[in-house]
């Protein structure tokens, strides 16, 4: 979100990007924490599985809230990611980190190809579309038996080779904490770049065409090409979290990557607070770790999570972040723009 | 014999057409008046039968009967879902947050459904579901015929609707151009809400019809839902004819990939229809007006 | 002489009570694994009324003064909630044994889990072969695997009901591919004659295309058909519709299924006509263990028990015989599970292979429907 009266002043612009950098490295603080708190391996898993979504959130948040286009499919392009990095391995005996980058690259094509293809399509359209797409996607995973083993699944996939370096194994993946800092590091990362994107003149490019395409066109700004853009990186960036998820949890089926993921990662920018980007990640975090928290509840589990979904949509549409910024108002730690 | 096949596979196709197009009637209606997908309508159908077999079975009453129960059901829960979440969000002017309400509301739905009925299927008998009728080696149920004869009959009920009455020809104008029917003194809001109970009525009288048909767990309503919203897109959005066509050719597609090719393609082939349906003609089948927002 | 009396007794009660305290605290933990949400619930939900009709008879008396304990939680049927499950189970219950799951991806998954944390998994629901052919100690199956059951179905389908041609039906999940594989190897190695094989996804509702094509396939004799309650229950009423089965006035009989639970029939009606197929658990057995589980289930619920009540049932007994037999932990729990011999529970009797399968072949019941829709049980094994 770039803030256009602070863009002025310098000394206000440093000050922005003083605590911009105060807040990664507290966050990079966190992230090393964390595992040492929470040392068991139930919630251990549950960490990684949160820096996972963290991951598909802020990449559906970056189609979604920042290029403005309703993709409805964004479980199509984790499933590409993780099957495609998968069989690579597993078939074509390639090795972890290549078929890592042919995997995301894949999702990115796949992103690429579908906006292109729905580039003139718009509002629920798109969304239908994009919808679909999922439906192809997961249809195709399940079907194509000789290709995928479909709902026989693929067993026993193995965690990323361990770094090792002179001899010395620095990480060993098999390490719940290794699995999760590679993780967490990595969505940490792919947070910066897109950060980065937006408030580059790239990032206002898609925030002018998301408010109005119209006058976009009238300024000479291709929208469709930056529309593809947003798309491709995005769904790579939801390829890479494929990858992670089918070497971590070692067993992978078509039915990971039904639709209704789709809607659960929608749900996590919805609930952080759509086209903020740091929203999606706490709304990631948060109902990663609410079904879990919530398994006392036995069959209400899930309709609390949905009356959840229904209720911030009703009285804060802004999610997370706006109820941030509410709260950080009424406390005096911010004027209100 | 293969023409038996073929003619047999072709009155399936058209059964199951008219399945689904009963659920994708109130589907097409509330996008043609409001611009607005309700995600838990398929949950309304579900509930429909549930409240059908609850009142056969618990009441004692009889099947037609049921069938208006549902249709009751099905409206008040349009009316709660209209006045909690299209109207309060309708100024806020996102597309997509009542899209998410409503998934949020269709996930509360199937839980609360699992909670109350539990997940082991439902068997709901009529004195048609298995009489079947046979001629020149053709079968066909009667239940079968009684989801067509509905169909028909809703269809053409709706029909007269639209185009014969007042409040049929105001919704129309309000589809058209929401603003210049509010100028001519119809109350948009009214319309709006008229037409979410009458989608909504439809999809529960359609539960009480397909329920001897369905496999009857509360997430019956998954397994038509995203079938439906591709039929309403092949269709053209908002359009009654293009739905109940593009409803029929879904049908048929799913009894003739049966047939020679595999079950498991049927989703690949719809989905495949509906994108290049939606890359070749976006308006669907048979296009109204609307060309701008494509 | 009073006073010593007293003395005497006093010490006795205290005694009495300090015993009693102590056997309440022996527990067994086990760790129930079912998907709980969801379409899966459909397995959950009966495997805990099994369990609990279990834990109830067994904790009036205890076994070696051992009380069971149980904590259930939501697998979901599918591996990533199941792996969370299995890791919550194990971090904050520390079970002594786990039971579960019934999908067998997830169990697949959570196998490596359990392995890892020396606990044995006992596992009455998943009949894919990868559970127990590859060797892993610390997993068990009473349930007769996928391959047991196709190699057995497709001898008698051959032999005894001289069977020359099939065509299979089947969902299209890891068990419902799994088992029409097997069936169709061993049926063609025979000498017979598959006809088509036609999977079919869990959201079909209308079966009537399918009954339509198979109509169209010429002689059929047996259709092995494995898919649950819902689905199957379609597909009967589909086939005879269409004048396929014998319950619509065909010749094909319907064949196969371990999943279909009693009370199919009444359901099903005379489309169900003549439908033979393997159960987990026969209603009409005459042996003890079964009439006392199905009248003391009757009695608890007011319904007659299926298969999934049957096999929870018989896992939480499983593990009661093995701690009469001395386990007390989980290593012990699972030496006693390996070398179970001669035990007859409500499924069928349980001994397990080097792999960690039960190998009886009791546990493979024949039933065949009759005209007046009930079950004549068939002494094939």
């Amino acid at each position: 979100m770039s803030d256009p009266a602070l863009a002025q002043h310098l000394p206000g612009q440093r000050a922005a990007l003083r605590s911009r950098w105060l807040a990664y490295a507290l966050a990079i603080a966190v992230i090393i924490i964390l595992p040492l708190i929470f040392n068991d391996t139930y919630w251990r898993t549950n960490l990684t599985v949160c820096a996972i979504n963290v991951l598909l959130a802020i990449g559906l948040d970056f189609i979604l809230g920042y290029a403005g286009q309703l993709n409805l499919g964004h479980s199509a392009f984790y499933g590409l990611g993780a099957y495609v990095s998968t069989l690579l391995i597993v078939k074509l005996g390639i090795p972890f980190w290549a078929a890592f980058v042919a995997g995301v690259a894949f999702a990115g094509f796949a992103g690429t190809f579908l906006s292109l293809f729905a580039v003139r399509l718009r509002g629920h359209y798109l969304a239908i579309a994009s919808l679909g797409f999922a439906v192809i996607v997961h249809q195709i995973l399940l079907n194509w038996i000789s290709l995928t083993q479909g709902p026989l699944g693929i067993y026993g996939i193995a965690p990323p080779p361990a770094i090792v370096i002179g001899g010395v194994v620095i990480a060993d993946f098999h390490n719940l904490a290794a699995f999760f800092y590679l993780v967490a590091g990595f969505a940490f990362l792919s947070y910066i770049l897109l950060s980065q994107l937006v408030r580059s003149p790239i990032g206002e490019t898609l925030t002018a065409i998301r408010e109005d395409e119209v006058s976009a066109a009238s300024l000479g700004i291709n929208g469709a090409a930056w529309k593809v853009f947003a798309f491709g990186v995005g769904s790579a960036v939801a390829g890479a979290a494929g990858c992670f998820y089918a070497s971590f949890v070692g067993t992978l089926v078509p039915d990971a990557f039904f639709v209704s993921e789709a809607f659960n990662i929608l749900a996590m920018v919805i609930v952080g607070g759509m086209g903020t980007l740091i929203g999606p990640v706490f709304g990631a975090i948060l109902l990663t770790v609410l079904p879990e928290v919530l398994r006392g509840f036995g069959d209400l589990r899930l309709v609390v999570y949905g009356a959840a979904l229904t209720f911030v949509v009703l009285f804060m549409p802004g999610g997370l972040a706006q109820a941030a910024r509410v709260i950080a108002e009424k406390l005096g730690l911010r004027r209100s723009t | 014999m293969t023409t038996t096949i073929v003619l047999q596979q072709a009155i399936n196709g058209v059964v199951l057409g008219s399945l689904y197009v009963l659920v994708a009637l109130g589907l097409t209606l509330i996008y043609g008046v409001l611009v607005q997908i309700n995600f838990a309508h398929a949950d309304f159908v579900t509930l429909g039968a549930f409240a059908a077999y609850f009142f056969m079975h618990l009441v004692g009453g009889g099947y037609i009967l049921s069938i208006a129960v549902a249709f009751v059901v099905g409206a008040a829960l349009g009316w709660l879902i209209n006045a909690a979440i299209f109207t309060p969000l309708r100024h806020k002017g996102n597309e997509l947050l009542p899209l998410i309400a409503t998934i949020g509301v269709s996930v509360m739905m199937q839980n609360v459904m699992l909670a109350w009925f539990g997940p082991i299927p439902y068997a709901f008998e009529t004195q048609y579901s298995n009489e079947v009728i046979r001629f020149a080696g053709i079968f066909v149920s009667w239940q079968s015929v009684i989801i067509i004869i509905v169909s028909i009959l809703t269809i053409a009920l709706l029909y007269a609707f639209m185009k014969f009455t007042f409040l049929g020809k105001a919704l129309r104008a309000v589809a058209q151009d929401r603003e210049t029917a509010g100028l001519m003194g119809i109350n948009p809001n009214y319309l709006i809400m008229l037409t979410f109970v009458i989608a909504s009525a439809l999809a529960g009288m359609g539960g009480a019809m397909l329920a001897p048909v369905l496999v009857l767990t509360p997430f019956a309503g998954t397994s038509v839902i995203v079938k439906a919203f591709a039929i309403v897109i092949i269709g053209g959005f908002g359009n009654v004819e293009g739905t109940i066509l593009a409803g029929l050719i879904v049908g048929l597609i799913e009894s003739y990939t049966t047939q020679y090719l595999d079950p498991g393609l049927i989703d690949i082939v719809v989905f495949a229809l509906l994108l290049v349906m939606l890359a070749i003609k976006p308006t669907g089948l048979i296009s109204e007006r609307r060309e701008e927002n494509v | 002489m009073k006073a010593l009396r007293t003395l005497f007794v006093s010490a006795a009660a205290v005694g009495l009570l300090v015993t009693a305290a102590q056997a309440q605290d022996k527990t067994i933990k086990i760790g129930a694994l079912f998907p709980m949400s969801g379409p899966g619930s459909y397995f959950g939900a009966q495997d805990k009324q099994g369990v609990e009709l279990a834990l109830e008879q067994l904790n009036k008396a205890g076994v070696n003064g051992y009380k069971f304990v149980v904590q259930y939680e939501d697998s979901s049927c599918s591996p990533l909630p199941a792996t969370q499950a299995a890791k919550r189970l194990i971090e904050q219950f520390k079970p002594d044994v786990i039971i579960g799951e019934e999908c067998s991806d997830a169990t697949l998954a959570v196998m490596p889990v359990v392995e890892q944390a020396k606990v044995p998994l006992l596992n009455a629901g998943s009949s894919s072969i990868k559970v127990t052919e590859p060797g892993n100690p610390w997993t068990f199956r009473i349930m007769p695997n996928e391959v047991m059951q196709g190699i057995n179905l497709a001898e008698n389908a051959s032999k005894r009901m001289k069977a020359e041609t099939a065509v299979l039906l089947f969902e299209n999940t890891n068990a419902g591919i799994g088992n029409a594989q097997v069936f169709k190897e061993n049926f063609t190695k025979a000498g017979g004659k598959v006809l088509a094989e036609i999977g079919f996804g869990r959201d079909v509702n209308d079966f009537t295309a399918i009954a339509t094509r198979v109509a169209g396939l010429g002689k059929v004799d047996v259709i092995p058909t494995y898919t649950l309650e819902g689905q199957g229950l379609k597909i009967t009423q589909a086939l005879a519709q269409a004048g396929v089965t014998k319950g619509g006035g065909g010749n094909a009989i319907q064949i196969g299924t371990i999943w279909l639970p009693f009370g199919f029939e009444a359901k099903a009606g005379k489309a169900a006509l003549g439908y033979i197929r393997i159960v987990q658990f026969d209603p009409t057995d005459t042996r003890d263990v079964a009439k006392n589980f199905a009248s003391a289930f009757k009695a608890k619920y007011n319904a007659d028990p299926t298969h999934l009540n049957a096999h929870a049932y018989d896992q939480v007994m499983l593990i009661a015989d093995v701690v009469k037999r001395g386990g007390k932990d989980a290593q012990s729990i699972r030496d006693g599970l390996a070398a179970t011999k001669g035990y007859s529970g409500v499924t069928g009797s349980v001994e397990f292979d080097k792999t960690n399968q039960n190998t009886k072949m009791d546990t493979i019941h024949y039933m065949e429907t009759k005209p007046d829709m009930s079950w004549t049980s068939l002494k094939w094994n």
